[in-house]
């Protein structure tokens, strides 16, 4: 029986291979485009679930009430991870934690590494196995550093890792550390990211810092007691926070701020350690968002579900072609469930196809959507038992389902009805209209998502940022020479260069640099009985005139000015901050006793995302802190040359450091990079989704036409035009694509709303671009029926009439 | 006594009136006998067969099938009643186009369940039975109408039915053609397979030993 089954099923699908093949076509594509984007969201979703003790680790942050609302920060100061561990039950393990560059150097070889300054008890909190060495305390001298595989090839070769000695640039010094475990690298789902691991107490800042309750500077991860929960834990620290911020919460009070929905001005938080790739501070309240996994995973169901659509939809059609087919099986003495397992059985062919060049497609496009999609998925992840039968049920059960409703359908069919081969038309049609409504609408719905993510990455893209981004070069400053004397070096070298206009230096870069990192200094002080928050940078002579900024009043740091370093230059917002007439007669409070008065103004710019409003900022002159980042403005017309030139001046400064300069334009695309993958993501799912639903009305419009063949002949022997037939072969479809448009635009207007309100400096949603999205709906739909119904409507009567 | 039909009505609704398909038929039908079913196009032949076959529902009346009452049958019994004792044979063939000759005909075998080896030994008699061996491989497409009505019947009979209900099953072939098939009808009957067949000539009514005439779903002497 089965047999006969699939020798009929397989005939019928030879039988009309165009058929069969956009069938498979589209459910191929589906499932090869779903296969990825589920990886990718899955991949996404799993990040450091690989700890064994992950349901007990927490990262700890505080939330701080002021008098303009909450704050949150997971920054703390260096004593209280110690005092958490004495004075609050329920610790198990803790651990500080900062990520920094170190330099590292072994023989002639400086690596500037990717280093975490941890305690003792990371390595037994966190699950980074060790390959060599020891295994159970690795960083229980303070002279020890834990490497990465590749950190050890990179450095030693083939030579044996453990025991090495490798010195470390720590505040301009060099400190010997044994290597005492190689762990192997960091898996690709890690938040903690490191080449080299390194005692906490080893950090430059630690020193200065051992006993201060002011200065925060890193993140503390807790491992609680088992049975202990973060709530728990939160309350019995509330003891702990009064006595140690008592002041800070004394201050808060005064300006007015009020207190938390707990009665609390100051309260630590702990976010699970499988929340903390997704977690954000907006505004001050803790917001853990898997969106954009869950939005991958969304796209790559409306692509299965549009593809699903279409074979459902074209069985249905198909099956008018069937009916004599279940007819004739009914009187031969076929039961209902008999015909129900033979089209599921086709289905079932169909399906496996599908998914079996679906799976090869994937494999074939791993790479490219890996680098297009900036997503370190991996095949090996795919290989495991657990996804392997996760992915063979999901497709067992969309055939189930998919097969199963037309062949329901079918196998439900009167014997007579059948036999004489009519279709009870109207309840068909209106589910193969609503699924059609239902795939535009996707289609529509996502291509007005690309057009506005479009228009808002091109706004922030062309938007006057306050600075000359197109003419300036960014790079670090990680040599090993204190960095105002290597910035005055790199002055000198480019003293004779025409096409170098200005050097200057800050602790901060604008934009991502190739180097990729980003950091953020804000500085608190009481000015005249209020909280102040300002952002803080240091900076080098010339980085108003470099940077193009415009001052608004006053005047920049200038050379032989003795005073300036004991002055501050800030941006418009700090100025409205500080709420003086004359913002030259304000000043900024440092260490409690000494005035910084304010000598000039410099007008806004977007030192940080375009997301983010410009924040009040306040600049440093101060040849004791350091610089991070050298700036040089070039002249136009021959940048190309002059980046070479500025990256030989630096390499005769620091043979040893690698040059990572790029252009501050540059450094802001990269700041967009999510929004850019995000806009490819939707682009490219627009792209499928619209061809998928382009397929399967395409095929309807086939079947549609090929019924109505001999309507078609008989309209045109009594005289009606091309033109007319076309129109009433057309507007059934289109009519469906305008209803469509209707329902997708309201969502679609919503959603990107929803989203445009995540971004301080956005674009305003236009009507136009629904309209545009629907229109170009409206016009493939149209280009996809009309071909074949042109052609239907050209055709010669007699022609159509015979073939009944 | 094969079957017998008692006061059968059959109707359909239509704009608030019942317009009556089939009008009080009553009708014995013996094991053995060849009926002829006549009368104008639209009087009701093919409905009154189609009950006869159950592949239809009556609206009123009685009808009992080998001492089986179908009329209180439940759909599925009705179905193995009809796949077990009743073979159709149809004017346009209705063959599966799909299938090669040697497929359609073993269709009613997988549906009756029978096994392998038996399927493929009926299979092989019947080709042989109606001089069809050559065609066994071809498609339906590929035969003319008589070939292909001629495996029609053979599909009607592969199964052994007592009964088998032609509905005009010479209407699409020329009159060689037809006399072929109404000689195998008569040899069929011989055998003892009770036959009703519709049809409009007299003289494929001739090899019947009984007339039906049916005007307006009634029966007329
Ligand atoms: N389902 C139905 N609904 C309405 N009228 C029907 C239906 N089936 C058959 N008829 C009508 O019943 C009459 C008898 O049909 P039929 O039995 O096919 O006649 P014939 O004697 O030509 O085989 C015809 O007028 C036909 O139009
Ligand atoms: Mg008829």
């Amino acid at each position: 029986m089965l047999k006969n089954y699939l020798t009929i099923g397989w005939r019928n699908l030879m039988k009309d291979k165009t058929f069969t093949f956009l069938n498979v076509l589209g459910l191929s594509v589906a499932f090869g485009v779903a296969i990825l984007l589920s990886m990718a969201a899955f991949f996404d979703l799993s990040y450091d679930k690989f700890h064994a003790n992950v349901d007990n680790i927490y990262r700890i942050h505080t939330l701080e009430q002021t008098a303009k609302g909450q704050g949150a920060s997971v920054s703390h100061p260096a004593p209280f991870a110690e005092a958490l561990k004495a004075k609050v039950p329920g610790v198990d393990r803790i651990s500080r934690h900062v990520q920094d560059d170190a330099l590292t150097i072994y023989g002639d070889k400086e690596l500037n590494l990717d280093a975490v300054w941890v305690d003792e008890d990371f390595f037994a909190m966190f699950s980074f196995p060790a390959l060599k060495g020891n295994m159970d305390n690795p960083l229980e001298n303070q002279s020890s550093i834990v490497i990465t595989e590749s950190t050890a090839d990179k450095l030693f070769g083939e030579a044996e890792a453990i025991g090495q000695t490798v010195n470390i640039l720590i505040s301009g010094e060099e400190q010997p550390f044994i290597v005492s475990s190689v762990v192997a690298d960091n898996p690709p789902q890690s938040t903690l990211e490191f080449e080299v691991a390194i005692r906490f107490e080893k950090h430059y800042e630690y020193s200065g810092n051992r006993e201060s309750w002011d200065n925060r500077y890193h993140d503390i991860y807790v491992q609680l007691q088992n049975g202990v929960s973060p709530e728990q834990f939160e309350k019995s620290s509330r003891p702990l926070i009064a006595l140690r911020y008592q002041e800070q919460i004394e201050n808060a009070k005064r300006d007015g701020a009020r207190a938390n929905a707990d009665g609390l001005y100051w309260q630590i938080g702990l976010l699970s350690m499988t929340d903390v790739h997704f977690a954000s501070f907006p505004n001050g309240f803790l917001k853990v968002s898997r969106t954009g996994p869950y939005l991958i995973l969304g796209i790559a169901f409306l692509i299965l579900f549009i593809a699903c659509v279409n074979f459902i939809n074209m069985s249905i059609a198909k099956s008018a072609q069937r009916l004599r087919e279940i007819g004739m099986r009914k009187t031969l003495g076929a039961q209902k469930a008999q015909l129900f397992f033979q089209f599921c059985s086709e289905s079932f062919f169909v399906f496996m196809a599908s998914a079996g060049i679906g799976i090869v497609l994937s494999i074939l496009l791993l790479n490219d959507f890996k680098t297009i999609f900036r997503t370190d998925v991996s095949l090996d992840m795919v290989a495991s038992p657990w996804a392997i039968s996760g992915f063979l049920g999901v497709v067992l059960l969309i055939t189930l389902i998919v097969g199963g409703y037309p062949a329901l359908l079918m196998s439900k069919l009167g014997t007579i009805q059948s036999l004489k081969g009519k279709l009870d038309a109207s309840g068909k049609n209106k589910v193969r209209d609503i699924l059609m409504v239902v795939q535009f609408s996707i289609a529509i719905l996502l291509i007005s998502g690309t057009l506005i993510l479009w228009g808002q990455l091109d706004f922030m893209r062309n938007k006057n940022l306050g600075y000359t981004k197109e003419q300036v070069i960014s790079f670090p400053l990680d040599g090993k020479k204190n960095s105002y004397e290597a910035v005055q070096l790199l002055r000198d070298e480019l003293r004779g260069n025409p096409d170098v206009l200005n050097v200057t230096a800050a602790d901060n870069n604008l934009g991502y640099g190739l180097d990729g990192s980003s950091s953020k200094s804000l500085y608190g002080y009481e000015y005249k009985g209020r909280m102040v928050r300002t952002n803080f940078l240091t900076v080098d002579y010339d980085y108003v005139e470099t940077l193009g900024l415009e001052m608004v009043a006053g005047r920049n740091f200038q050379r032989g000015f003795a005073n300036d370093s004991l002055s501050v230059v800030i941006n418009e917002t700090m100025a409205r901050e500080l709420g003086e007439d004359d913002p030259l007669t304000a000043y900024v409070m440092m260490n409690d006793s000494i005035q910084y008065p304010v000598i000039g103004v410099v007008k806004d710019y977007n030192f940080e995302r375009l997301d983010k409003a410009i924040e009040p900022m306040t600049m440093f002159i101060n040849n004791n802190w350091d610089l991070y980042y050298a700036y040089v403005k070039v002249a136009p017309g021959q940048m190309v040359k002059t980046m070479d030139a500025v990256q030989e001046a630096w390499a005769r400064i620091e043979p040893n450091a690698e040059f990572l300069g790029s252009f501050l334009d540059e450094n802001v695309d990269r700041t967009f990079r999510r929004e850019k993958v995000m806009a490819t993501l939707i682009a490219s799912g627009s792209v499928i989704a619209i061809v998928l639903s382009c397929i399967g009305l395409f095929a309807i419009s086939l079947l549609v036409v090929n019924q109505r063949t001999k309507e078609i002949g008989i309209r045109k022997v009594i005289g009606a035009s091309i033109s007319s037939i076309t129109f009433m072969l057309t507007k059934d479809f289109l009519k469906l694509v305008v209803i469509a448009f209707l329902i997708a635009s309201p969502i679609a207007w919503w959603s990107m709303n929803e989203w445009l309100k995540g971004y301080a400096f956005r674009i305003e949603l236009n009507v136009w671009v629904f309209i545009s999205a629907g229109m170009l709906a409206m016009v493939i739909a149209f280009l996809t029926v009309g071909t074949r119904t042109v052609k239907a409507a050209r055709q010669n009567p007699v022609k159509s009439l015979r073939t009944e | 006594m094969l079957l017998q039909l008692r006061n059968i009505f059959k109707w359909v609704n239509s704009g608030g009136q019942r317009l009556f398909l089939l009008k009080d038929i009553n009708l014995n039908v013996e094991e053995g006998e060849f009926i002829s079913v006549m009368g104008p196009s639209g009087s009701g032949k093919s409905t009154l067969l189609n009950v006869i076959g159950m592949l239809d529902n009556f609206d009123e009346g009685e009808y009992e099938f080998l001492h089986e009452p179908v009329h209180t049958l439940k759909e599925k019994h009705r179905a193995n009643l009809y796949k077990e004792y009743i073979g159709f044979v149809f004017q346009s063939y209705h063959l599966l186009d799909e299938l090669t000759v040697k497929e359609n005909l073993e269709m009613p075998l997988l549906y009756k369940k029978f096994k392998g080896t038996e399927r493929r030994a009926m299979v092989a008699d019947m080709l042989d039975r109606f001089n069809i061996v050559g065609k066994k491989d071809l498609f339906p497409t590929q035969l003319s109408g008589g070939q292909q009505q001629l495996v029609g019947v053979a599909r009607a009979l592969i199964a052994n039915p007592k009964l088998i209900l032609a509905d005009e099953p010479t209407g699409n072939l020329n009159s060689a053609q037809s006399e072929e098939i109404m000689g195998l009808f008569k040899q069929l009957n011989s055998e003892g397979v009770t036959i009703i067949q519709v049809t409009h000539s007299e003289k494929n009514a001739a090899y019947g030993s009984r007339v039906i005439n049916l005007l307006d779903g009634r029966m007329i002497k």
